[in-house]
């Protein structure tokens, strides 16, 4: 097994914590029961490491099989990451989507490595019709960086690609081209939504409302629920008041202000009747689930 | 000194303990009025909508009894010069109508604070499937709040076409798409739960059941090579395949007999649904019966 491999195994193992540790493992199916059975899990961590370590190696692990493992990791630990939503389109009259799992892969896979010759590309399905897709890039002449990869969840057969944030600028435009060609549509664009937390960006994004119709109170609206998004408005600092150091400088100031709360939505509401915001509340406030938008620029009129 | 000043502060503090309690006796006893005047006035709004809920009946009895000959002729929702109070009325009152209509085609609804939430059955060769729900605002414009439909539905494409002008038209072209693909769920479903035995190999699938591609044997364990199959549904709204490719690899391309029931599987698959055609196949054992072929 490569010494980068096994670093790789290791750091990714080190970063779960003992409690999920058998439950991941037991999802990466890599390392056989007989083999799991023989590892004293109550030891010190760094015991425990070591030993799985060796059974890696026994069984030759290899990139793709820590690059599952390290889909796994993140899978349980999606708060970690940043997700942006992008949203792709056909054009007018276009076929109906025949989508193809295996193909989709392929594609996808094949316009990395055309591009940039050096990458890691691994997949994971899930079981409500989406792909996780693990990106290491690299380029003509260095070897892919698995400690910086990007992460893509897409709703095979619907617009929607979820990409975790953290990745590298330059990557962007060819990660767009090669979801964007290998799911069969025309273009791709981001949209002004992004929050830490998938499940509320695909209520916002699906507009989804899993209940049985008999218990379905249609009078709860989506604003109830607890979203865990944040607010961002980009803006511009003016003040009335004179004498105020803001205000007295040449240019405005430009800021960034962040909403931030588990329950931002229900806490947007009582702004108003406790009395510190005026009643009706801007619509840049609460037209969350409506305009599908989280991040707002606000320009001078 | 200090008890003069004690005394004092006393008689300071018992004159404050009596003020309270002539302020309290003032308040209760307004707020005692102003409760009766608030009961008056709900007493007399409970009048007024009890009259309005009889008029209101009385207009709901009056159109159902036109409903079953207008529906067939029930033009797009025109917006003329009524006020829009009137023209959201109108609209309700629609969607109430259609729903009595298509009641038995598993459409159904219920009234919601807000507007309607409509409620699609769906069915396939009498067998009852999923529900999915669509909750309508009546507003301007009318609006979908949330709803149960899979994400892979093209429900935005069928409410951009049609939610505005013609919701009737809305939410049969919504039946449709459901339908079909309960029926197209159904049979993929099925065909891995009852044949597995026939299957060579795992069902490859997509969320919208449109591209199924599965291996299967006629005798299974038996010596013969297996075939592929590849079915598209082309058309989102049909449980049958619009193309189907039947290969058998391995085999000499010259022998009339594969090739004859290569040929007769492609028919099938095109005519049947799934599940029967393999219903066919286990029956039959190793020989294919041709009559089947209609």
């Amino acid at each position: 097994m490569d010494e980068t491999v096994a670093e790789f195994i290791k750091r990714t193992i080190l970063k779960i914590p003992m409690n999920e540790l058998t439950t991941i493992l037991k999802a990466w199916d890599f390392l056989s029961e007989n083999q799991l059975q023989t590892v004293n899990f109550r030891q010190r961590k760094e015991s425990v490491v070591q030993h799985l370590i060796h059974l890696c190696e026994e069984k030759r692990a290899s990139i793709s099989d820590a690059a599952l493992l390290d889909i796994i990791y993140m899978q349980f630990h999606q708060h970690q990451k940043v997700w942006d939503v992008f949203q792709m389109s056909k054009g007018p009259g276009e076929d109906v989507d025949l989508f193809d799992m295996k193909q989709f892969k392929n594609s996808f896979k094949k316009i990395l490595q055309r591009a940039l010759k050096n990458v890691t590309v691994s997949f994971r399905e899930t079981e409500e019709n989406a792909v996780w897709i693990r990106i290491a890039w690299g380029t003509q002449y260095t070897k892919p960086n698995q400690y910086k990869p990007t992460y893509v969840v897409y709703y095979s057969q619907t617009p929607y690609a979820f990409t975790s944030s953290s990745m590298l600028r330059r990557n962007t435009p060819l990660l767009g081209q090669a979801l964007t060609i290998a799911s069969k549509h025309h273009q791709i664009v981001k949209m002004d939504l992004r929050s830490r937390y998938l499940d509320s960006l695909k209520a916002i994004v699906f507009k989804q409302y899993n209940q049985t119709y008999e218990t379905h109170n249609s009078t709860t609206p989506l604003q109830e629920r607890s979203l865990g998004l944040d607010i961002n408005l980009e803006t511009k600092f003016k003040s009335g008041l004179n004498g105020s150091i803001l205000a007295e400088r040449e240019e405005p100031l430009r800021c960034l202000i962040k909403f931030s709360s588990p329950h931002l939505l229900e806490a947007l509401k009582s702004l108003a009747p406790a009395g510190i915001a005026d009643a009706p509340l801007s619509p840049l406030l609460t037209c969350i689930p409506n305009k599908r938008m989280n991040y707002f620029k606000i320009r001078d009129k | 000194m200090a008890g003069i000043l004690a005394s004092g502060l006393g008689v300071l503090a018992h004159l404050e303990r009596l003020e309270t309690q002539v302020s309290r006796s003032h308040k209760q006893s307004e707020e005692l009025q102003s409760m009766q005047a608030q009961e008056g006035a709900l007493g007399t709004k409970i009048h007024k909508l009890r009259r309005l809920r009889d008029e209101l009946r009385a207009a709901v009895w009056h159109r159902r009894a036109s409903v079953k000959a207008c529906i067939a002729n029930v033009e797009p929702n025109q917006t003329v010069e009524i006020n829009e109070q009137e023209a959201l009325e109108e609209k309700l009152e629609n969607v109430k109508a259609i729903l009595q209509a298509y009641h038995f085609t598993g459409l159904s609804g219920k009234l919601t604070s807000q507007g309607v939430c409509v409620c699609i059955s769906t069915a396939f060769e009498g067998n009852l499937l999923d529900s999915y729900f669509v909750d309508l605002v009546i507003q301007k414009p009318l609006r979908i709040h949330h709803h149960s439909v899979p994400v892979f539905i093209p429900l935005e494409e069928i409410a951009a076409k049609y939610l505005q002008t013609n919701i009737q038209h809305f939410l049969f072209s919504l039946c449709e798409y459901l339908n079909a693909y309960s029926g197209r769920k159904y049979q993929a479903d099925r065909l891995q739960s009852d044949f597995a035995a026939l299957l060579t190999g795992p069902l490859q699938r997509n969320p919208l059941c449109n591209l199924l591609s599965f291996t299967y044997k006629l005798d299974p364990g038996g010596q013969s090579f297996p075939f592929c199959a590849r079915l598209l549904y082309k058309d989102l709204t049909a449980t049958l395949p619009t193309d189907v490719t039947v290969t058998c690899q391995g085999v000499e391309a010259s022998s009339t007999s594969w090739e004859e029931q290569r040929a007769s599987h492609e028919t099938l698959f095109c005519t049947k649904p799934l599940h029967q055609v393999f219903a066919s196949f286990a029956r039959k054992g190793e020989k294919l019966d041709m009559s089947l072929v209609s």
